[in-house]
């Protein structure tokens, strides 16, 4: 070790550099950075000044975590002595203990002892390597100067950001306001109109009924009739027991008849939902089967019928169709293996260990951590982006259109729907026999219609009531993004993220479900989309976006970390908060404070 | 990964959970096929020179004449001596000729080929390149035989001097080969039971179908049958152990006789068995057709084949013969073993012992020691399919920096490359391949990359188009070149049994031609069985052709080793012979130690897997391959965090320590698991770094000697039969015992202590008394480890981000002194990384505590001057325990210094951890001699 030096002169040199350092530090540093065979082994080297006092308050120095106690001779002296490491903050002599660069210029921070001597420059002063092994510049102050311009990048974009945001939350407030107002005032209409759907229905029942008996009238009055004349033909007794039966079976389908229209008129929604459903799925049927033929053709394939005797039937195989299936057990590519792990998922969906977002408390993490994301934040800043990552509104059938009910001239179609049925109502007589059938038709459109009408009312509310009820983060900052998705393009993929709804990777014409909305997290930095299509041998498809400043909406660094786990990172005005802006102003001021007097001498 | 399956069958336009749901209607049946493809490869019965072997009766058939002495060898011919057998196959079986040659240390080989007098159509395969040129030069040129009849036999036996106190015996009528103690017990031998069946290539007849099919694939088999079969027995053996590889107890169970269930016989025959399962004689990737005996009385004996072909080899169980009628001239008891293979000659070694050591020792004197590797391979290696590209690269060396954990390779599987054409870069996922390397590099960090022997035959890649002018591929039967079907889809293999293609392919490994290679790349070659996805058992075809008209069949097994061993040839070219090479193989064949690393192939996440680990681990070693591990984690699935941890504590005892995962799985990096783990994990790797002088120094002890880096107990205690059929627990050296915990949520762990001396457990301190089987109190933190006394461990205490930082750092010596007080151990140095070792550039230390001081004395040979090796290292350490008396200093001779003696931390990391008597600096060069005396 060529760290041998006399104590004696090492206090001596300690002196010098204490002095050194108050007052003219460019200097001290410059030692530092450059010496090789000079006594750098500064006693107190590898301690913070807010932990200097501990050190300097007496002769003897307890660890600090209580386990014993050392000399003021044992400090630094490349021995450990505490397990914590309290005794060699300047050395690599304990494992556990952390060596403060001072980095003068630039931000001070801790390294563990590994890094002490190790031969790689970690401290931007060089402070971490004085055995002379290698030389380290002191980059201080051009990395503090990168760090900075870094950081003031960064705080103008939260300053606009902070703006826009501001902007946005005011509009979210404004927006969200008038979707309550809007869901105050079609639950009101709501209950009007479902008075006059229920008095219309009443009607139109009441008209039903004076039908109904007009026709049993009619039909007892046939009857009578058929029974005259039955009696008249008595001796035929045949004829006359078919006609019993005739009669019966017309009565229960009659009877039938009654039940079927109540029912069918349930069906018929039934059916018209799922005749589309069951056109969907046999589509959907039909064109698996269809992809698996093509497969087949195509020779790359398993056939599916193949089973248990699957080693057999290799022997019918082309050599290549072999090899393929072969090596498809390692890549889990095999597609008639994918049913098999779809229970298994169930089991990963609860997902503990998250690797990519882990963070710990730690103050060099902590650096390297803000270093990444300003890196981030920079390049976001240069980068500019196309028409291909985009925004745009979230399309799906339920919010679609509903101009006819939430135009602005909304009372005007209400209060003459109430006038119509009004004068209707005053119109119709409902006792009157036979029924007027003009009337009836008119009473029955008005029912349609209003109950049409309501029933898109209904579904308006439950869609806002479902909106409002989502999570809009603390300042409803996120609201403008309900209704909303974001395209990135990543190579071949374009990957779309709809907050609230679902996220996908769309290649080509095929797409993917890379999860469907779950949650916010980490206080409202992570969106989480979970439960997407299956992988492969794999878990459900997830995807977290990690929210950070930026000054549009865009989604950016679409990654695949773990198999069918995927992260995005996506900036966003939301994120410019104003307490950070604050934090990184501060920071400033700090780093500024640390600008050495001078440098340009150096 | 991304979209693989709409990718792969290109869709448009669907949606794939409807897609999905309808597969599983589809193919729900195949749920239950589990891992394991049984039938897809071949057992004993579908194997027809394997049942026709074991059905054989035991019969004398063969008799050994004309016995003389020529060229320093015993000769004899074997005339059949079956007349019903020779008329029924109408002389077909011709005379052979037999070899008996002695070299030193007791040694003794058996050659038994067709005699090239008699024309037969083909020369058969004795594998080349294998046995070392040295051992041919310690050949004892034998002068002459005595001939004795021995105890009841009829016909005489020709006896040659073995060893001091051995011999080599042939018994003439029926021929049987054995050694034994001069003029007393037997220790092997070869034929006892009139096994002994050797088909000789012959003409085929009119409609004699020679052809042999197996799942849809035709071996035409152009030579016919042409196996060869034998009995081996070992005399006063409890146990045979080794013929890896294969996922089994360390001790192997008979596999025939009475009382064994149906079984196969173990199997050699180097296969990529897609999941493995955990508990089997079913062969895997490697073969080392080596097995050692080792009993308490006797000792320990061992019996090698050199043979490349198929191979099946049944353990008898005692009773086996009862009904044969044969009873053998000695009442010794012994362990019968069958042999049986498909293909070659009988080449054959008989290793005396008698110590365990002494046969590892015997046998890497035939096929050779274990290479040195550099420092850096000894330490933690990160690998995974796959690290996708250089941002993931860069991310993942960082982590282990934030995190503070420390590692010294980062590998790059099959996906690194352009469509898996190896010596290629996927320049979308890695367009900076030297820049990433060099960053690396710049904190002492390497890199691994895959070369698998598939070429991908495709016109515009170098490689193939190379080969194929070159006409270097392996031929199918029908003579074109052979196509296969791996990684890189339609491939072909290239012949490495020709050494000049050997020294082509290495060539492709210097910085030009292997383009984005920098010094700090290493290599990994995978799938070298070889694996064949289309083919008979993903493997070649045995009618495949080779230079020669070497049938597949007859060197299948050693493919492997000649495709690492030009691997490694390329990269000590590439470093212009100053650069010791690290090439990591999965297939094994005897002599592999020689090119590298071996890891245990494709495991799985599970526990009988991690518990499988250590007899695969054990087993290897014991037949020469010292340098092997598994991969930590599991290959296939996701451990659970506590199985993941309890497989760095095991792992990171291993020889070679590497954590690897399917692309399927999660991430599984250290830190992954909550801080807690990430400590376990940190610890674990922590502790493997710490003791890297002690590994580095035991990797040395193997390259000179054979003796593997860790060892079954029983190698350590040979007369304690405690330890014998023990393969949870092993030795690291001779100094420390390790117990895996092989089960969730341990409590209690059972750990057998053997000898008479205390051993220190290496976390608390706390001493155990030797010859006892403990419950001892197990907790997540580690797996119990202890320090036998009368051992010194050289350790590295100080904590560095690679090996790379920690050459200059201090040592700790920890002593443990045992009932006399006294200890002992060695410290070997170099420089990590060159052969300038051979030349005698290393320090090679023996510290000795006796009489109260402890002694450092030189073990290396004074080097000759320009080669030297020095170091400035210091001793900063030296922890006492076991110390029976206060003694409060110590001086230091010859410098005549004082250091304090003190109590002191026993694990420098670990928080409020045990006490011991501590040595404070003393501060001793490595390099010097000197005393330090306790007063």
């Amino acid at each position: 070790m060529k760290m041998k030096v006399k104590r004696s002169f090492i206090a001596a040199a300690l002196c010098v550099l204490c002095v050194l350092s108050l007052s003219l530090e460019s200097i001290s540093i410059s030692i530092v950075g450059s010496a090789s065979s000079s006594p750098t082994t500064n006693q107190f080297l590898g301690i913070s000044p807010q932990d200097e006092k501990y050190y300097k308050s007496s002769e003897v120095i307890k660890c600090k975590d209580g386990s014993k106690k050392f000399s003021r001779a044992q400090l630094n002296d490349d021995f450990c002595d505490c397990p914590d490491g309290t005794d060699e903050p300047g050395t690599s002599a304990c494992p556990a203990g952390k060596f403060y660069c001072r980095n003068v210029g630039h931000a001070p921070f801790l390294i563990f002892s590994s890094r002490v001597n190790d031969g790689i420059c970690d401290c931007c002063d060089g402070s971490d390597e004085y055995d002379g092994q290698v030389k380290c510049p002191n980059t201080c102050w051009e990395a503090g100067k990168v760090a900075r311009d870094k950081l003031k990048k960064k705080i103008s974009t939260y300053q606009e950001g902070v703006a826009i945001r501001k902007q946005e939350v005011e509009q979210a407030k404004i927006a969200m306001a008038k979707d309550e107002a809007e869901l105050s005032k079609l639950q009101s209409e709501e209950k009007i109109l479902k008075k006059l759907v229920d008095h219309l229905k009443e009607q139109k029942e009441q008209i039903e009924k004076t039908e109904e008996k007009e026709r049993l009238q009619k039909e007892k009055e046939e009857q009578e009739r058929k029974e005259a004349e039955e009696k008249a033909n008595q001796g035929k007794r045949k004829i006359e027991e078919e006609a019993k039966q005739d009669s019966s079976e017309d009565l229960e389908n009659s009877d039938g008849e009654v039940r079927r229209t109540e029912s069918t008129y349930e069906e018929k929604i039934g059916i018209l939902e799922g005749s589309h459903l069951s056109q969907h799925e046999e589509k959907q049927k039909e064109e698996p089967v269809a992809i698996s033929e093509n497969e087949f053709d195509s020779g790359s394939k398993v056939p599916p019928d193949e089973g248990e005797d699957e080693s057999e039937k290799t022997e019918s195989l082309s050599r290549e169709e072999l090899g393929r299936r072969v090596a498809s057990r390692w890549t889990g590519e095999d597609t008639t293996k994918e049913g098999e792990e779809v229970d298994a998922v169930k089991e990963d969906t609860h997902e503990e260990y998250d690797g990519y977002a882990s963070e710990t408390d730690d103050d060099n993490q902590k650096y390297d951590d803000e270093d990444v994301e300003e890196a981030a934040d920079n390049d976001f800043g240069e980068e500019d982006h196309g028409d291909s990552d985009s925004s745009y509104k979230y399309e799906s059938d339920t919010d679609s259109d509903f101009s006819d009910v939430t135009t602005s001239s909304t009372p005007s179609w209400l209060e003459k729907i109430q006038k119509t049925v009004r004068n209707l109502l005053q119109a119709v007589n409902l006792f009157q026999t036979p029924v007027n059938q003009s009337e009836a038709a008119s009473i029955r459109k008005e029912y349609d219609e209003s109950s049409a009408k309501l029933s898109k009312i209904s579904s308006r509310i439950s869609s806002l009531t479902k909106k409002l009820k989502h999570d809009f983060g603390p300042d409803k900052e996120f609201y403008s993004f309900y209704d909303r998705c974001f395209e990135s393009k990543q190579n071949k993929y374009v990957y779309k993220v709809c907050p609230y709804k679902q996220a996908s990777q769309v290649e080509g014409h095929s797409t993917t479900r890379l999860g469907s909305w779950d949650k916010f997290e980490d206080s409202y930095k992570v969106m989480v989309f979970a439960n997407g299509d299956k992988c492969w041998n794999g878990p459900d498809r997830s995807l977290k976006v990690r929210l950070r400043c930026g000054l549009k909406n865009e989604v950016a660094d679409v990654d695949e970390p773990s198999r069918c786990e995927y992260v995005a990172l996506f900036s966003t005005p939301a994120l410019c908060l104003e307490e950070k802006l604050k934090e990184l102003q501060h920071k400033l001021v700090v780093l500024n404070k640390e600008e050495p007097q001078g440098h340009d001498e150096l | 990964m991304k979209m693989e399956m709409e990718r792969q069958i290109r869709i448009p336009n669907r949606n794939p959970t409807v897609f999905v749901f309808l597969l599983l209607l589809v193919s729900c049946h195949l749920c239950s096929v589990v891992s394991w493809k049984k039938d897809e490869f071949r057992n004993c019965n579908q194997t027809p020179f394997c049942k026709r072997a074991r059905g054989r009766k035991p019969s004398s058939s063969f008799a050994a004449h004309d016995v003389s002495i020529s060229d320093g060898d015993l000769t004899a011919r074997l005339v059949p001596s079956d007349k019903t057998l020779e008329d029924q196959d109408q002389n077909q079986i011709k005379q052979l000729i037999l070899t008996l040659s002695v070299y030193q240390d007791g040694i003794l080989r058996l050659r038994i080929d067709e005699d090239p007098k008699l024309d037969p159509p083909k020369k058969r395969f004795e594998v080349p390149d294998v046995v070392m040129p040295e051992f041919l030069s310690r050949k004892l040129w034998l002068q002459r035989l005595s001939t004795e009849t021995i105890g009841g036999d009829a016909s005489p036996s020709s006896i040659v001097y073995l060893l001091d106190g051995y011999e080599a015996v042939l018994r003439h009528d029926p021929f049987e080969v054995y050694v034994r103690k001069r003029g007393g017990n037997r220790v092997v031998s070869m034929n006892s039971h009139g096994l002994f069946d050797f088909e000789q290539l012959r003409v085929k007849k009119d409609g004699e179908d020679w052809e042999e099919r197996f799942k849809g694939h035709t071996d035409t088999r152009p030579f016919g049958p042409q196996s060869i079969s034998f009995d081996v027995s070992f005399y006063d053996a409890d146990h045979v152990y080794g013929i890896p590889e294969r996922a089994t107890s360390l001790a192997l169970k008979p596999t025939r006789g009475p009382g064994v269930e149906e079984s196969e016989p173990y199997r050699l025959f180097n296969l990529d068995v897609f999941e493995y399962i955990h508990d089997s004689p079913f062969g895997l990737y490697g073969s080392i057709p080596l097995m050692i005996s080792h009993g308490k009385s006797r000792g320990t004996s061992g019996f090698f084949w050199l043979n490349a072909a198929e191979m099946q080899i049944d353990v008898l169980g005692t009773g086996w013969d009862a009904e044969s009628g044969i009873s053998l001239p000695t009442s010794q008891s012994r362990i019968d073993t069958h042999w049986m293979s498909e293909a070659g000659i009988v080449d054959a070694f008989f290793f005396v012992g008698p110590g365990p050591k002494d046969v590892v020792r015997q046998y890497t004197s035939v096929t050779g020691t274990p290479a040195m590797p550099q420092l850096f391979a000894v330490a933690y290696h990160q690998c995974r399919w796959n690290y996708r590209d250089e941002e993931d690269v860069e991310q993942v060396d960082s982590k282990f920096d934030e995190h503070d954990i420390p590692y010294d390779v980062l590998w790059l599987d099959i996906e690194h490359t352009d469509g898996k054409r190896y010596f290629t870069w996927d320049r979308m996922l890695f367009p900076h391949p030297e820049e990433m390397q060099r960053k690396l590099a710049a904190k002492g960090r390497h890199m691994v990359t895959i070369v698998d022997p598939h070429i991908k035959r495709d016109d515009s890649y170098f490689l193939h188009k190379e080969a194929t002018e070159k006409q270097y591929y392996v031929r199918d039967a029908t003579g074109k070149d052979y196509d296969g079907w791996c990684w890189s889809g339609s491939s072909s293999y290239l012949d490495m049994l020709r050494p000049e293609i050997r020294s082509w392919w290495a060539e492709k490994f210097s910085f030009e031609n292997y383009v984005g290679s920098t010094p700090s790349l290493y290599i990994w070659n995978d799938m070298n069985e070889p694996s064949v996805f289309n083919g008979p058992e993903v493997t070649m075809p045995r009618d495949a052709l080779h230079v020669e008209g070497v049938e597949h069949r007859e060197l299948h097994n050693a493919y492997g080793y000649y495709f690492h061993m030009a691997t490694a040839d390329g990269l000590v070219k590439r470093g212009d012979g100053r650069d010791r090479p690290f090439v990591l193989s999965r297939a094994v064949f005897a002599g592999s130690q020689r090119h590298g690393a071996i890891w245990t192939g494709d495991n799985s996440a599970d526990w009988d897997h991690l518990r499988v680990s250590v007899p695969m681990v054990l087993t290897l070693g014991l037949t020469g391959i010292s340098f092997s591990g598994a991969d930590v984690g599991g290959f296939f699935g996701n451990p659970e965090p506590e199985l993941l941890v309890r497989w760095y504590q095991l792992g990171a005892y291993y020889p070679f320590f590497r954590a690897h995962a399917h692309h399927d799985t999660k991430r599984r990096e250290p830190w992954l698991f909550g801080e807690k783990n990430t400590e376990r994990i940190r610890e674990a790797i922590h502790t493997r770094y710490m003791l890297l002088p002690y590994f580095y120094t035991l990797f040395r002890e193997a390259n000179t000697t054979g003796v593997p880096v860790i060892r079954p107990l029983w190698m350590e205690f040979p007369s304690e039969e405690a330890t014998f059929s023990n393969d949870e627990a092993f030795m690291i050296g001779c100094s420390l015992l390790v117990q895996g915990i092989y089960t969730e949520h341990a409590r209690h762990a059972s750990v057998y202590l053997p000898g008479k001396e205390l051993w220190y457990d290496t976390k608390t301190g706390v001493a155990y008394k030797g010859g006892k089987t403990y419950k001892l109190d197990v907790n997540e933190e580690s797996i119990p480890a202890f320090q036998r006394a009368g051992t010194i461990i050289p350790r590295k205490d100080r904590f560095r981000r690679s090996s790379t930082q920690m050459v200059n750092d201090p040592y700790t010596l920890v002593i443990a002194l045992n009932s006399s007080q006294a200890a002992e151990g060695e410290l070997y140095v170099d420089d990590g990384r060159s052969f300038g070792f051979q030349e005698g550039a290393y320090i090679h230390r023996r510290f000795v505590f006796s009489d109260g001081k402890l002694t450092s004395v030189n073990m290396a040979p004074a080097a000759p001057g320009q080669n030297q090796f020095s170091s400035e290292c210091v001793i900063e350490r030296i922890i006492l325990q076991g110390l029976s008396t206060g003694q409060k200093s110590a001086l230091i001779e010859p410098a005549n210094q004082k250091a304090e003696i003190e109590l002191g931390p026993l694990l420098l990391h670990s928080k409020k951890g045990p006490t011991a008597t501590t040595i404070r600096k003393p501060n001793v060069r490595i390099a010097d001699d000197w005393v330090i005396k306790l007063f």
